[in-house]
């Protein structure tokens, strides 16, 4: 993906113009320490909940968010985008303040009930200057329906499909099959799941030949259910592991496997396997397209408790040394909408580039077809789950 | 006067045990009692998620579960036995350091040590596989990813909960019993049969409920070593809870497992002497 020219540092680093803001609330700090007033105390005041995928919860982060702002913060990972936003829904908004979700929850759900702040755009529209291309404003994704308000600040994103081992198949030649790969009789028994539930879902979706994010006939519910079913029967192993899924592929055991991409691939890539090799086909059912692009939206939970250090961390998460930190949250290696900036993509050797097949992204991107709500969950859902009932 | 003293001594157990084991049950039973993927405690009541519990393919993770439960305890219980025996009869030398090698694992993560386990099993670069083809250039394959995977873990990690209870089961065994049995010509068998085991049984018993319960809720062995190769009824729990967000239908399931734990482990219980057991 091509990078943007760099950007005059006060818009480069959202930080700089707020440093005066932590320098003030410093002294503040020092202030009330001075008039008695424990540390731990005012700490304890400015502490934010995490409502998160894995890379915001890496302790160097929060570490560094602590000795930059005195702010603590406390995390819990989700288990999926729906858990966590019916745990919203059901009251959780007084225990949280910042919620990182794939990206069309703020859109469609979270803002039109109330789950979420707005931002103010003079503070927050600037940092998308700093990003891809692809996030100009007005970015859809990242705006209330009615484009008025502006729900989060997007960071991680990448192509999330399968990954092959490519000793055994050439990835030119797994890109054109795509998801056929694993209606060849050949591969039976010789592939691997994450069981990534939702995102199974999606894939067995491209694999039957129908679009995910559309609303799906009774043939095409009959056609799921007889590929979910294949699919998962025809699965050496299935595990919420990607580490053993790359451990298998490693010791032969199967050559390739779904839900993958670079988050699952980067960190054994970095490590010299670079035989793990992550996967988006050059096409497919959903609008011609067989990849999924997801990009993580991050947003202020409406929790009054904490709203300006919540602002202040959505913001200071875009700082290169922050967003250096998310993109290898962790220990994975994975692409943010910073490294639009040479400042942060300079951060990055060549082998870890590599790691994350820098040098195919943009072909990547453009092959898949943004991440959505699934219409009709529930019955695919259900489709699935007793397809894994019966495997054994 | 000292009825009205211990009243006041079990309070705090009393309200203990209502607020963390009792409401939560209440709760969980009257959830299993709403619509299918609802929240709200307060619509009307049905019996749906039950019958979709009999109907929609759950037959095959509760079999799983139970066939595994009772699989490991037999499997722990002869295991536990002769080590029991030969910790008792060696007590002071050396079994101390066997009984803490046992031991020790129990301080580390379950889900650690199945995953060495699963390193130890890999095919290939695993540390048996591997091993054998460098020291003898012997290949071979591997149960990992199979049922039988799942039943070595489940002894693995279940062995120490068969163990201890048996060894306090088997030190309640008068050496003098067996000695006057032998006397009096009961052959090895008649004596494991008629002195030892009776003797024995409410350790044993003891160990086989812990067993059995840990076991019929152990999700990690089937995730960990077995690949998925069967799925166990808490991963369908698991499944209804969080992808399925559908809770009544997970709260229906989980109140039909603790059915069937209370089906085997009252029955089992009202039989063991646990004033013997603890020697008052």
């Amino acid at each position: 993906m091509k990078t943007r020219p760099t950007l005059p540092a006060s818009l480069r680093n959202p930080m700089a113009g707020a440093l005066s803001r932590r320098q003030m609330m410093g002294g503040m700090a020092a202030g009330l320490a001075a008039a008695g007033m424990p540390m731990s105390a005012r700490a304890q005041a400015e502490q934010i909940a995490l409502l998160t995928w894995d890379a915001y919860a890496d302790p160097r982060l929060l570490d560094m968010w602590r000795e930059t702002t005195g702010n603590g913060a406390r995390y819990e990972i989700h288990i999926s985008d729906p858990t966590s936003v019916n745990r919203l829904r059901a009251g959780e908004t007084d225990v949280w303040n910042f919620i990182n979700l794939n990206n069309p929850w703020a859109r469609q759900v979270l803002w039109p009930e109330g789950l979420i702040y707005d931002l103010p755009r003079d503070r927050f529209e600037p940092l998308y200057a700093q990003m891809f291309e692809k996030f100009a404003m007005p970015y859809d994704w990242a705006l209330s329906q009615d484009g008025e308000h502006l729900l989060g600040v997007v960071q991680r994103f990448e192509t999330f499909d399968f990954v092959v081992n490519s000793d055994v198949i050439a990835p030119a030649t797994a890109k054109d099959e795509g998801w056929d790969l694993f209606n060849n009789p050949d591969f039976a028994n010789r592939y691997g799941i994450l069981a990534y539930e939702d995102w199974n879902v999606m894939d067995i979706c491209m694999g039957a030949g129908i679009h995910p994010y559309k609303p799906k006939t009774e043939a095409d519910y009959a056609k799921f259910e007889e590929t979910a079913r294949r699919w998962i029967n025809n699965a050496k192993l299935i595990t919420t592991d990607f580490v053993q899924l790359n451990l298998a592929m490693l010791n032969g055991e199967i050559d390739l496997y779904f839900t993958g991409g670079t988050y699952t691939a980067s960190s054994a890539r970095a490590e010299g396997a670079t035989n793990i090799y992550a996967i988006t086909p050059n096409s497919g059912p959903a609008d011609g397209k067989g990849g999924i692009n997801w990009i993580e939206l991050n947003s202020a939970v409406a929790n009054p408790q904490g709203k300006e250090a919540t602002l202040d961390f959505l913001e200071w998460i875009t700082t290169p040394d922050a967003a250096e930190i998310v993109a290898r949250g962790n220990g994975n290696l994975q692409p943010v909408s910073q490294m639009a900036q040479d400042e942060v993509l300079g951060r990055f050797s060549a082998d870890e580039l590599n790691a994350i097949q820098w040098d195919e992204f943009d072909e990547r991107i453009a092959n898949a077809v943004e991440f959505d709500i699934v219409p009709d969950y529930d019955r695919l859902y259900d489709i699935y789950s007793a397809a894994i009932r019966d495997r054994g | 006067m000292k009825q009205r003293a211990g009243y006041l001594f079990m309070a705090p157990v009393a309200l203990f045990l209502l607020v963390g084991f009792a409401t939560p049950i209440f709760i969980v039973g009257w959830y299993s009692l709403i619509e299918p993927r609802t929240f709200e405690l307060t619509s009307d009541l049905t019996l749906a998620n039950y019958r979709a519990a009999f109907t929609e393919g759950y037959g095959g993770p509760f079999y799983w579960s139970i066939l595994g439960a009772f699989a490991t305890v037999a499997t722990c219980a002869l295991l536990a036995w002769p080590t029991a025996k030969m910790l008792h009869a060696r007590a002071g030398r050396g079994a101390a350091i066997v009984t803490g090698l046992i031991a020790v694992p129990i301080f580390v993560s379950e889900s650690v040590r199945l995953f060495g386990l699963s390193l130890f099993l890999m095919p290939g670069g695993g540390i048996l596989a591997g091993s054998l083809k460098a020291l003898f250039g012997v290949s071979i394959g591997t149960v990992l990813n199979t049922k039988i995977a799942v039943w070595l873990g489940l002894v693995y990690v279940h062995f120490p909960f068969m163990l201890f209870p048996l060894l306090l089961g088997v030190a309640l065994i008068p050496q003098d019993r067996i000695d006057a049995a032998r006397d009096l010509g009961a052959s090895r068998w008649q004596v494991l049969r008629e002195i030892e085991l009776p003797l024995a049984l409410p350790g044993l018993a003891i160990g086989a409920l812990l067993t059995f319960v840990l076991c019929i809720g152990a999700n990690a062995e089937a995730a960990i070593l077995g690949g998925q190769a069967v799925t166990v009824v808490t991963r369908a729990i698991e499944q209804r809870f969080s992808y399925a967000q559908d809770w009544p239908m997970g709260a229906a399931l989980t109140m039909l497992v603790t059915l069937v734990t209370a089906l085997v482990v009252f029955p089992v219980l009202s039989r063991i002497d646990l004033n013997r057991l603890i020697r008052r």
